[in-house]
């Protein structure tokens, strides 16, 4: 008997109504256990942002069940901030805070949410900006680091919430190529020290090297999944077949 | 300098000062058409005129308050300028300071009650100042009324919710659908009219003019000020509202520390000019007999006949109030950086 999964996704439905409807998760079921990383590919348009911001809620899936650390986030009774907390999310954009620093930009959720005093909350920023390796740049806004830089400050700003699981959503497409590698080290650093992490991502190279398992996605729906090696050598699927050939 | 610079051939050092002199002349020009133009139609400026309606030294008379007679005047108040006159009648004693100089009678003289003894003179902000001060007044109660009118409005019109969206749908549409002037007779002779017979029927006071004045101007901002602060807020990008959510922020902790911080650097340059507006529109409120700026320039152009001095003057007061403004904008603005 395996450990009760972390992420345990069951058969959603999502539509968009844009004004016409669009499916774009289609029955789809998934379980992550604690540690693991799960690495989602597929063209674009296929769903993966979506399925990814279903689990924390960022969009409200139409059916199913997502139980995340044994609560069901679509019951609207449970408290989706308090899971919020516990799932870390990094976007293609960053989104960092532009009116803050890069300490505060880490700060002010340690504050607001985890209740922790400032000094409490600067010091771990602190840590993790060492970690992430720009803790000289605390004092500056955002805008005055580079694409790889800020991606990092990003990472670091989840972290600050000791989330149980991180999700990223392209974390690098809006890098540029040499900024790639600093974000997908901190990532695969994060990987070995045992984070839960779903990562959606077009980086062949990370998805080989770090992920316990990789996910197809086509359409809205999980076409294939399995281990890297199996992944990459002998796909199944005809649209996966298809897909890997276009971009490797 | 100039929006676009570098996209056409450089301009020499000649060119900015040859229009230089070109705006000035033009603006000496102006004018000196202007004082001869006033000339021909034979008006006579008197501008000495004009500074009794900002300060002015008034002359108050002290009367005797009963029967008596004086019975002794002593120096009195710094430097012995004053002197203290002590009446003394069949009721008590009373006395009086006044200057020296304007002493009417001497020791040992009878007074009657209301008799005459003297005056003393002091200065009084005019009723251009007074004026000015009470525009001040209501247009700074109309904005802070305003602004927290205008967020909450703004941010029930982006709210999920029918009732209060509607509602501050319903609002903006209808208070920015008729002219100020008509909104502010209905709030002073509609809905002033109920609330005051209402209190007089339950035995309050009355609420003055003014505050339904206020009122109008505040509502009347509010409307304009909710579209403002909704486009401010919805130029903030959505990726921060997710981001600060997925960290476990509530919806209203991600407002105030995330959105409407870097909306409010957005909505300050149209808000300055909506209450630029604001502090012009308060020249309205004469028509409800509150003495602002305008409706005190218009009395003393009826008392003082010299129309032409006493408007520029108003003008230029108006001026000084609204570029104040929106200098504490633009210094609000680099502030928020
Ligand atoms: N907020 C939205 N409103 C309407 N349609 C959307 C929205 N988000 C995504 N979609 C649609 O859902 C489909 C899946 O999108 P997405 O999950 O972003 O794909 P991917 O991340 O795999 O490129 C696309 O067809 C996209 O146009
Ligand atoms: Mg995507």
């Amino acid at each position: 008997m395996q450990t009760p999964p972390i992420i345990d996704v069951q058969s959603i439905d999502k539509f968009f109504y844009t004004p016409e409807r669009l499916q774009a998760l289609n029955r789809v079921s998934c379980s992550v256990a604690p540690g693991e990383v799960v690495v989602i590919i597929g063209p674009s348009g296929s769903g993966k942002s979506t399925f990814l911001r279903c689990l924390n809620r960022l969009e409200y899936a139409d059916s199913g069940h997502i139980i995340i650390d044994g609560v069901d986030i679509l019951d609207p009774k449970c408290d989706i901030n308090a899971i919020r907390a516990e799932v870390g999310m990094v976007f293609q954009s960053f989104n960092l805070f532009p009116h803050k620093t890069v300490l505060d930009n880490l700060t002010m959720a340690q504050m607001t949410v985890r209740g922790r005093s400032k000094q409490e909350a600067e010091a771990k920023g602190m840590a993790l900006l060492e970690k992430v390796g720009i803790a000289e740049k605390f004092a500056v806004k955002p805008d005055q680091l580079s694409g790889g830089q800020q991606q990092r400050v990003a990472i670091a700003r989840s972290l600050a919430m000791d989330p149980k699981i991180m999700l990223f959503d392209e974390p690098t497409s809006a890098l540029d190529p040499e900024m790639v590698g600093e974000v997908l080290d901190v990532m695969k650093n994060l990987a070995r020290e045992g984070m839960t992490m779903v990562v959606v991502t077009h980086e062949m190279g990370f998805a080989r090297e770090v992920a316990d398992r990789v996910l197809f996605m086509d359409k809205g729906e999980i076409l294939e999944q399995g281990a890297p090696e199996h992944f990459f050598t002998a796909p199944t699927h005809e649209r996966t077949k298809e897909f890997l050939g276009q971009i490797l | 300098m100039a929006t676009y610079t570098g996209l056409d051939r450089p301009k020499s050092k000649l060119y900015y000062q040859f229009w230089s002199i070109v705006f000035i002349l033009g603006l000496c020009g102006s004018m000196a058409l202007l004082y001869f133009a006033t000339k021909k139609v034979e008006y006579i400026w008197r501008w000495n005129r004009v500074p009794q309606y900002f300060l002015y030294e008034e002359k108050v008379t002290i009367r005797a308050e009963m029967e008596g007679k004086i019975v002794s005047i002593d120096p009195a108040g710094a430097e012995g300028k004053n002197v203290r006159v002590l009446v003394r009648g069949d009721d008590g004693e009373e006395t009086h300071e006044l200057p020296k100089e304007s002493l009417l009678l001497s020791s040992g003289d009878h007074v009657y009650a209301g008799d005459n003894i003297g005056y003393y003179t002091h200065w009084k902000p005019g009723i251009l100042v007074e004026g000015l001060w009470l525009t001040l007044e209501v247009s700074f109660l109309a904005i802070i009324f305003g602004i927290v009118l205008g967020l909450f409005t703004g941010l029930a019109r982006i709210s999920d919710n029918p009732a209060l969206r509607w509602g501050a749908i319903t609002y903006i549409e209808l208070i920015r659908g008729s002219p100020l002037l008509v909104q502010i007779f209905l709030w002073y002779f509609v809905v002033g009219t109920v609330i005051n017979s209402i209190l007089a029927q339950s035995g309050f006071g009355q609420i003055s003019p003014l505050w339904f004045g206020v009122m109008a101007l505040a509502i009347f901002t509010g409307a304009y000020t909710a579209e403002i602060v909704r486009a401010g807020i919805q130029s903030v990008h959505r990726g921060q509202m997710e981001a600060a959510r997925s960290l476990g922020m509530t919806y209203a902790k991600a407002m105030r520390k995330v959105i409407l911080p870097q909306a409010f650097r957005r909505i300050l340059p149209p808000l300055a000019g909506q209450f630029i507006s604001l502090v012009k529109d308060s020249s309205l409120l004469g028509v409800l007999s509150i003495r602002e700026l305008t409706k005190a320039s218009r009395e003393v152009v009826s008392s003082s006949l010299q129309p032409f001095e006493i408007w520029i003057v108003c003008a230029i007061l108006y001026l000084v109030l609204t570029f104040t403004l929106s200098m504490f904008v633009q210094y609000l603005e680099r502030k928020a950086i």
